[in-house]
């Protein structure tokens, strides 16, 4: 449990959009992309993935469909919509001004003052 | 926000698949995160009891999918719906009481509405109606206040008036239409060439009439309104070019209107040129206008009423500077008016309609006030389960939309009965004349009306709601928790607004009743007014006789004949015929010169009521003699010219002297000596156009040679029942000429009740009205009453325990109830006085301020007020202190 951390409020719905747009993925499969693509550094709430996926699709940032899994069975697989594409794109250049501001005030040494 | 509406919808569509498609991804995950946790060497149990652990309850995660999707919304809203539906159905005697107020409130102010609308508020059916005007001659000095236009007026003003872009006549009229054996008498309308344009509508197939045809023998053309195109002809689209016969005379169909088609009022089946010749159009005709045909005209689009109205001024100020009347015109108060079309028309109609919907807005205002109370109630009967389950974590947010929900479903609920109930009144009112009024035939029922009373239903709902909401909300939780617990007297403030209410409805109720009683006793005392002559026993009709059949000989010929049968029909006490009886709504004044009268300064040629009279007239409608004889069958044919006027008349212009042997002339200037009447009679005055006229404007009766007119009435007095004799006197007419048909037979009693309806429909409704309202209030009072004493049960059970006496307890709450009956009727008393100086204009001999009217209406409040007092003050006074005292 030390090297994970937990989400920041209001990352998970940028986490799932990003594990989206690499592939169109259903519930379970966005969840394991989380965890591979953050080297299984993030933990993700489970009860609040499914909210939060329907919660997107309601803003109409991702849409879903029925598909076949990976083992044939019947799965909502979700993609990326126009606009998840560019609200991932604008939360992503927010996020890191944010770190690199938050980087560079955290680095401040007392010379610089 | 598109894409959200679109996915609302879909969801609410297709809810089954949305819930079905859930279940089966969570269940996917679970069966997929297991599969991979056993893979890794955990036990299945183990894995279930991990996965519950991390994921949490389906149903949980399910309920926030909802609301993540806006789901939620709907499912919350049927809860409360279902637990609203099962709340009222606990409550019967609520529910079905505030369903009958709700649509007793609604179906009244609907019905009132709907007249309101059509009557004051819908534009005329024609294109940019507000440049329609009315223009009309006045000679208010001459006490005529209104003469119509003149033919004169109408070729001297077109196109030389720079405010007015299309100028027109018309005249209102019925002939008689079809062939031989099949004729029906039609209403019809003569108009002049530009009427159609003036308006803005013209003929759907064919043309209009030209300059032309607006000349007497080139006029054989008419033009057909939709209804009777349809009806008569089969809507046969051949139609224009063929002929159809009006007064015996063929005229070419030039023309058929459109559907949409509606010219104020009239319900014109046939549309005729208004034909005449030069000399009709002379400068010395321009004052004989006789109230017979009118005026309208079309601003232009960048003008206004009153540059019409100087314009026209100018101009009639230019022609009268060479009149020879000159100066009578000028001494009579002369002015050509232009008023706005659609206002003029229903100008008559608008105080009642006013005081009417004012009426109807109070009943609604008592309805609203008694239902909040009841609400309130209500609302403090469930304020433990409020106030525990707001304790438990309900939001108040949820708490409102509760509110909203039930108050609105109540609300939308009385609004459909409503619905019913405007539906019925229309059917109502119809039968109370209200299709009588101007453009009151228009009044439906139609989606649109309904649409506005929905829509009302709801914005009620939601405000019923905000007391209620206030209530709950206001409350402290632990404090409604213990004064519920330790049977306390409830909220100070709750009681106050609930008091208050009360005596608002009292007041209001008294208002309404009041009102209705100044109405009534107008009424009363207009019925008490004599109409001058003996009304029972008298049928009349008018008979019609088209000019191409009948010329003026043949006229007094057809009058003479139809005398003599009638004289000699077993049951008829006497007949006459007349141009015009009393109470025909038709009413025309015309100028008289009286041989030796000189005008006192500032007194003009005055109108008088004149009539062409055959038979026994004076009789058979039980005229009074006053001084000399009636006038004699033969008078019509001696040389001698004589006539009969009322004593109005006489007193007039021989106030000191006998009328009898007196001289004068028919029209404004004196004639030759031979063309003078001498007065043989003098008969008393009788009332003219209402029982409320109160000008005796005086009435001359010629014999019928010298007034001869395009129609006549017939007046039969019998000893029977009148009515019996109609079809006998149609037979008689039928005797002697097969085409003419009698119209209009009605008793003289019929005619004068129905010139009353304008008074009656009114007083009749504000009797409905604020029997409704005491109803309403009685409702209330008991409502109040007996929710005090259920709520200080304890209190009386602990008194009473102590030696309080039944007596005590039932006087304490009369007094209580008396107090806000007092109040309730001072404030009652202010408003009946205000409301009283409002409706002046439509009382009769009755001031705004009528003590009788004023005590009977406290009397009726009192009483009803304390009867439903009665039950809950007995109620307190039989309750046991045992049984109070137990329950705790």
């Amino acid at each position: 449990m030390s090297k994970t951390a937990e989400l920041l409020p209001g990352t998970l719905d940028m986490l799932i959009l990003k594990a989206v747009s690499l592939k169109p993925l259903h519930g379970y499969g966005v969840l394991l992309r989380i965890r591979q693509i953050s080297n299984d550094a993030l933990e993700i709430p489970q009860g609040s993935l499914y909210p939060a996926l329907y919660r997107l699709e309601h803003h109409n940032l991702i849409a879903s469909e029925w598909g076949q899994s990976e083992n044939n069975r019947r799965a909502k697989f979700y993609t990326l919509t126009p606009a998840g594409r560019r609200r991932l794109r604008d939360e992503t250049a927010g996020w890191n001004r944010l770190a690199r501001a938050i980087a560079a005030a955290l680095n401040t040494t007392s010379e610089e003052v | 926000m598109f894409g959200r509406v679109r996915s609302l919808f879909r969801v609410f569509t297709r809810r089954r698949d949305f819930e079905e498609g859930m279940s089966e991804e969570l269940r996917f995950h679970i069966e997929q995160y297991t599969d991979d946790l056993v893979r890794s060497g955990m036990s299945r149990e183990k894995a279930a009891r991990v996965i519950r652990a991390e994921l949490g309850s389906p149903l949980n995660i399910k309920a926030d999918c909802r609301e993540a999707f806006g789901v939620h919304f709907f499912d919350e809203f049927r809860r409360q719906l279902s637990y609203a539906v099962r709340l009222l159905r606990k409550t019967p005697a609520f529910t079905v009481t505030a369903l009958l107020t709700l649509a007793v409130c609604f179906g009244a102010n609907l019905t009132i509405f709907a007249v309101i609308d059509s009557v004051l508020l819908r534009p005329l059916p024609f294109p940019e109606p507000d440049r329609l005007m009315m223009i009309f001659n006045t000679y208010p000095k001459a006490g005529v206040d209104r003469d119509g236009s003149s033919l004169t007026n109408y070729y001297e003003r077109r196109g030389r008036i720079p405010a007015l872009a299309s100028l027109s006549i018309y005249s209102y009229g019925t002939e008689i239409v079809g062939e031989p054996g099949s004729t029906e008498r039609l209403q019809t309308m003569r108009v002049s060439a530009d009427f159609f344009s003036t308006l803005g509508l013209g003929p759907a197939i064919g043309r209009t009439f030209t300059d032309e045809e607006t000349t007497y023998e080139t006029d054989q053309v008419a033009i057909l309104s939709d209804a009777f195109w349809r009806q008569r002809y089969n809507a046969d689209p051949g139609m224009i070019g063929k002929q159809i016969r009006v007064n015996s005379v063929p005229r070419t169909v030039i023309g058929v209107l459109p559907p949409s088609f509606r010219f104020l009022s009239s319900d014109a089946r046939v549309f005729l040129p208004l034909a005449s010749r030069p000399e009709e159009r002379a400068p010395s005709r321009r004052h004989s206008g006789g109230n017979v045909i009118q005026m309208i005209a079309r601003l232009q689009p960048d003008a206004t009423l009153t540059q019409a109205q100087s314009e026209i001024d100018a101009q009639n100020a230019a022609l009268e500077v060479d009149d020879p009347q000159a100066k009578m015109i000028a001494d009579a108060g002369f002015r050509s008016l232009v008023v706005p079309l659609r206002a003029d028309h229903v100008a008559a109609a608008r105080p009642t309609l006013l005081l009417l919907e004012a009426g109807v807005l109070v009943l609604f205002l008592i309805g609203a006030v008694n239902l909040v109370n009841l609400l309130l109630i209500r609302a403090s009967a469930r304020i433990k389960e409020l106030a525990v389950r707001q304790a438990l974590g309900a939001g108040w947010r949820y708490l409102v939309s509760e509110v909203v929900v039930e108050t609105t479903l109540l609300t939308f609920a009385g609004g459909l009965l409503g619905l019913a109930v405007g539906a019925g009144g229309i059917q109502l009112l119809r039968g109370l004349g209200a299709d009588r009024l101007p453009l009151g035939s228009h009044t439906v029922f139609d989606a649109r009306l309904a649409l506005v009373g929905l829509v009302a239903a709801i914005v009620m709902g939601i405000v019923f709601a905000l007391p209620v909401a206030c209530f709950h909300l206001r409350r402290h939780l632990g404090n409604a928790l213990q004064s519920e617990s330790r049977g306390g007297t409830g909220g100070h403030g709750a009681q106050i607004l609930r008091h208050s209410f009360l005596v608002s409805q009292i007041a209001l109720a008294f208002v309404l009743l009041a009102g209705a009683g100044l109405l009534g006793l107008s009424l009363q005392r207009v019925m008490a007014v004599s109409p001058g002559f003996q009304s029972d026993h008298v049928l009349t009709g008018q008979i019609l006789l088209p000019w191409a059949d009948y010329s003026e000989a043949g006229r007094l010929k057809f009058a003479e004949s139809l005398m003599d049968k009638l004289d000699h029909l077993p049951g008829v006490l006497s007949a006459g015929v007349v141009n015009n009886v009393p109470f025909s709504g038709n009413i025309g004044k015309s100028a008289t010169t009286i041989a030796g009268h000189v005008r006192r300064p500032g007194e003009s040629a005055r109108g008088h009521y004149s009539y062409g009279v055959a038979g026994d007239y004076f009789r058979a409608m039980g005229f009074v003699l006053r001084e000399g004889r009636f006038l004699a069958a033969d008078d019509s044919r001696r040389s001698e010219r004589v006539c009969v006027v009322d004593e109005d008349f006489a007193r007039y212009y021989w106030p000191h002297a006998s009328a009898i042997g007196q001289r004068l002339w028919d029209g404004s200037e004196a004639g030759k000596d031979a063309e003078g009447f001498t007065i043989v009679g003098v008969v008393g005055g009788v009332k003219q156009a209402g029982l409320t006229e109160n000008e005796a404007q005086g009435a001359i009766y010629y014999p019928y040679a010298f007034r001869i007119g395009d129609s006549v009435f017939v007046a039969v007095r019998t000893s029977l029942p009148p009515e019996s004799l109609a079809l006998t006197l149609q037979k008689v007419v039928r005797q002697i000429d097969a085409d003419v048909p009698v119209s209009d037979l009605r008793s003289m009693d019929i005619r004068i009740a129905d010139s009353l309806v304008a008074r009656r429909s009114p007083a009749l409704l504000a009797g409905l009205f604020s029997g409704v309202a005491l109803l309403l209030t009685s409702i209330g009072t008991y409502g109040v009453l007996s929710y005090a004493v259920a709520q200080r049960r304890r209190e009386i059970g602990l008194r009473m325990a102590l030696g309080a006496q039944p007596g005590q307890i039932r006087v304490q709450f009369l007094s209580l109830s008396l107090r806000l009956l007092i109040v309730g009727t001072v404030l009652g008393l202010i408003g009946a006085w205000q409301a009283g100086r409002a409706m002046r204009s439509l009382l009769f001999q009755v001031p705004p301020l009528n003590v009788a009217v004023l005590a009977g209406a406290t009397c009726v409040t009192a009483l009803v007020c304390l009867a439903a007092c009665l039950l809950p003050s007995q109620r307190a006074a039989r309750i046991s202190p045992m049984e109070t005292l137990a329950e705790e």
